[in-house]
């Protein structure tokens, strides 16, 4: 049947049933291919937080915005600002079961020359940390100096080149891989360019006043469990201990970003469901008044020496074509609204958000357009019986 | 009504969306203290383009012998309006601006489907001789 | 040769009296190469059934049809198609062209059924002989009944089948045009060697048939038979 050419004369020459069918696949493929996408994101991103953040226990100030602040920051980059004593260091260090224990200080900037919005500054002390300079040495081998910042990939400046920020100029060394998490637009730097920066900032009218007064502060610490200790049960003893601080542990800072993400992909899962329900209905439907139509047609061909199974085939063929063409055409629109506008979507969504790889996206790409067929030639299957079964006779004698 | 017109009727839908949604639903940064940024310029730029491609759009559909030429006009405005965001006018730093998520995006989107339909345009005009 | 053998066709009444009905009943029926055998009779007598059976698209009740020693109801679905597309050239009743192939794609089409490229030119040759030339390049939509009648008969003959079983090919063609089609049907008998077997009402047939058959309620009669 194939070697006719018949399949592609019929679906050429009928072009407007031919498009209704290729626009009703295309738009099955595009809810599957652009839904998986997004869900895929959210995935990766929130695995992309989970490897960032690298510590077991996370120490803030006991405020309760302090919590909020930091969730914020993570997961929608809001810059923001809080601070206990640097005692707390210490402190948290002197806890049983603790084995590193490294500092951060968060300080918001001003609308810095490279940026029309504040980014957020995170101060670290590279000998203690263990969550960001791993991060640092994917891009550049040299340590963070006086001065020195590495970016994160969405901050508008590049290795080499300069960063104005609070007056203070301060040398790119790195431009970070993306996250998909609000720290795509944070800037790192050592704990002495942070105090240079603390002091600029209050010479600028920015205050970081804390309660106990003078000396230095710090904004957060990441705590590792030693092995065979209860995370829990070392959290506890922090919390005991350190005093003006809350222990947190990690995964609770993105539990509900979990939550929304498991929402998120239960609706796209309803949704590209229902989309699918209905097209197989308007398919069947499709079908079925095409029977009517065709009879005539396929007893023709019956008489011309088509078996059965050679009619079956020939709609069979004529579906597929039609579904592999909208399976196409709905995977490049999917691409088209998804990939150009990811950051967008990151924003609204406020979720960590990574695109996947090339090979996932292929393999998804494929796996769409496959199912794309599948359910075209499914819808199409007992037209193709019934069609193949004419009477060729009683059909044709039929407004003879 | 002659196939050549139908590229013609989809680059006015597609130019108008530029020219209304570079001021509108896919405009440039408002900033908290009232400023300007560059990429209100090129917001600007954009839907002068749009209009431009409207306008070339609707000769395209009035005029039957000068149709393959006005098609071809319609090139190299959209390339203009391609290049006009980011290249020829700056856009804010941060790529999670406005103007970089949603308006450099949709406008390239826009102005590729505009391209692609003024060269079929161009080709089927060419073939009916008109 | 094609050879009916005591067929019947019997069919299951949903309403009247009885319960079933033959439309063909116990028919025997020898159709030789070179030879034409028009078959005649009322509206209801069973032509077009005992055609639709000899051409191998409907299975009788009873009997058997033979094609040389292939007995047709023996095959597989598979089979039996291929040969109907090789071997037997149906020419319909009624409206038979594929709409969305021009006239000379409708033309070519059993011998790409068949799995072959089709010969365009004899193709051509045929729609000349016929008349229709001029519209080798025209969709069925566009030709009148009579067109369209001689369209399918043009794909008979193009298909070099060595059986042509034709149902009222006259039918919605003039005088002359009626004249034509019968005397290229007689040399596709005499000349080529082909069956022919016509089911026609029209007088004009009787004259180029060596056999004539009458058929009524089912059965068959001879009315003329070839020496």
């Amino acid at each position: 049947m194939i070697k006719s050419g018949l399949p592609i004369r019929n679906l050429l020459r009928r072009p407007g049933r031919t498009v209704a069918l290729v626009l009703l696949t295309a738009f099955l493929a595009l809810s599957v291919f652009g839904g998986s996408i997004v869900v895929s994101s959210l995935r990766s991103g929130l695995d992309s937080l989970q490897a960032r953040l690298g510590a077991d226990i996370i120490v803030l100030p006991s405020s309760a915005r302090s919590k909020v602040n930091f969730q914020e920051l993570l997961l929608q980059g809001t810059a923001g600002a809080f601070y206990m004593s640097a005692d707390a260091l210490d402190r948290v260090r002197e806890v049983e079961g603790v084995e590193l224990a490294a500092p951060q200080t968060f300080l918001a900037s001003l609308k810095a020359d490279c940026c029309a919005v504040k980014v957020q500054v995170i101060g670290i002390d590279p000998e203690a940390d263990f969550t960001v300079q791993p991060w640092i040495a994917q891009s550049t081998s040299r340590e963070l100096g006086d001065m020195d910042v590495a970016v994160g990939c969405k901050v508008n400046a590049n290795a080499g080149e300069s960063l104005k920020l609070y007056g203070q100029h301060c040398h790119v060394v790195a431009k970070l891989a993306e996250t998909g998490t609000g720290l795509d637009t944070a800037v790192y730097c050592n704990m002495d360019t942070m105090r240079t920066l603390l002091i600029a900032a209050e010479a600028k009218g920015v205050t970081h006043k804390i309660s106990s007064g003078d000396g230095d502060v710090i904004s957060a610490v990441y705590v590792k469990a030693a092995d065979g200790y209860d995370i829990d049960g070392v959290m506890a003893k922090i919390n005991a201990h350190v005093r003006k601080a809350s222990a947190v542990r990690a995964r609770s800072l993105f539990t509900g970003a979990a939550d929304s993400l498991a929402g998120i992909s239960r609706t796209v899962s309803i949704l590209a469901g229902a989309v699918w329900a209905l097209a197989l209905v308007i398919l069947l439907i499709a079908f079925m008044m095409m029977t009517r139509e065709r009879r005539r047609e396929f007893a023709v061909l019956r008489l011309l020496g088509a078996s059965r199974k050679g009619l079956s085939s020939l709609i069979l063929i004529e579906t597929a074509l039609c579904g592999l063409a909208g399976g196409v055409l709905g995977v490049g629109l999917a691409a088209m609204l998804v990939f150009p506008f990811t950051t967008l979507i990151e924003t609204k969504l406020g979720l960590p958000y990574l695109t996947p790889g090339m090979g996932t996206i292929l393999l998804l790409a494929i796996a769409t357009v496959l199912a794309t067929v599948l359910i075209g030639a499914l819808a199409s299957a007992f037209s193709a019986h019934r069609l193949s079964r004419t009477d060729p006779g009683t059909t044709l004698r039929e407004g003879a | 009504m002659t196939k050549t017109k139908i590229p013609a009727i989809i680059i006015l839908v597609l130019s108008l969306l530029l020219a209304i949604g570079s001021q509108t639903f896919m405009g440039a940064c408002v900033h908290d203290d009232g400023s300007l940024g560059a990429c209100h310029w090129a917001a600007r730029v954009l839907s002068g383009i749009g209009g431009l491609l409207a306008m070339l759009a609707i000769l395209a559909l009035l005029v039957k012998k000068e149709r393959a030429g006005l098609y071809l006009a319609m090139v190299p405005t959209a390339l203009l309006g391609v290049f006009t965001p980011g290249t020829l006018i700056n856009l804010c730093g941060m790529a999670t601006m406005r103007c970089r998520a949603l308006m450099k995006p949709a406008a390239m989107i826009l102005l590729a489907f505009a391209l692609a339909a003024a060269l079929i345009g161009w080709l089927m005009s060419r073939r009916n001789h008109d | 040769m094609l050879r009916a053998e005591n067929l019947s066709k019997r069919y299951f009444r949903k309403t009247g009296g009885a319960n079933h009905f033959f439309a063909v009943k116990d028919v025997s029926l020898e159709l030789r190469p070179g030879e034409v055998t028009l078959l005649s009779g009322r509206s209801g007598s069973g032509k077009t059934t005992l055609l639709n059976m000899l051409s191998g698209l409907l299975t009788p009740t009873d009997g058997k049809v033979w094609l040389d020693d292939i007995d047709l109801y023996r095959m597989d679905d598979a089979s039996l198609s291929k040969l109907r597309g090789e071997c037997i050239g149906v020419i319909p009743q009624g409206r038979s062209a594929i709409e969305t192939l021009t006239v000379l794609e409708n033309i070519l089409l059993p011998q790409q059924l068949c799995g072959e490229k089709g010969d365009a030119k004899a193709a051509e040759g045929w729609l000349d002989a016929l008349g229709i030339a001029h519209l080798m390049n025209a969709r069925p939509a566009e030709l009148s009944g009579g067109e369209l009648r001689r369209m399918a008969i043009a794909r008979a003959l193009a298909s070099s089948a060595p059986v042509i079983l034709a149902d009222e090919p006259t039918g919605d063609l003039d005088d002359e045009n009626t004249a034509l089609v019968l005397d290229l049907l007689h040399d596709a008998a005499k000349k080529a060697g082909r069956v022919v077997l016509l089911v026609s009402h029209d007088g004009e047939a009787a004259r180029i048939a060596d056999s004539l058959y009458r058929m009524d309620g089912g059965a068959i009669k001879v009315e003329r038979e070839a020496l």
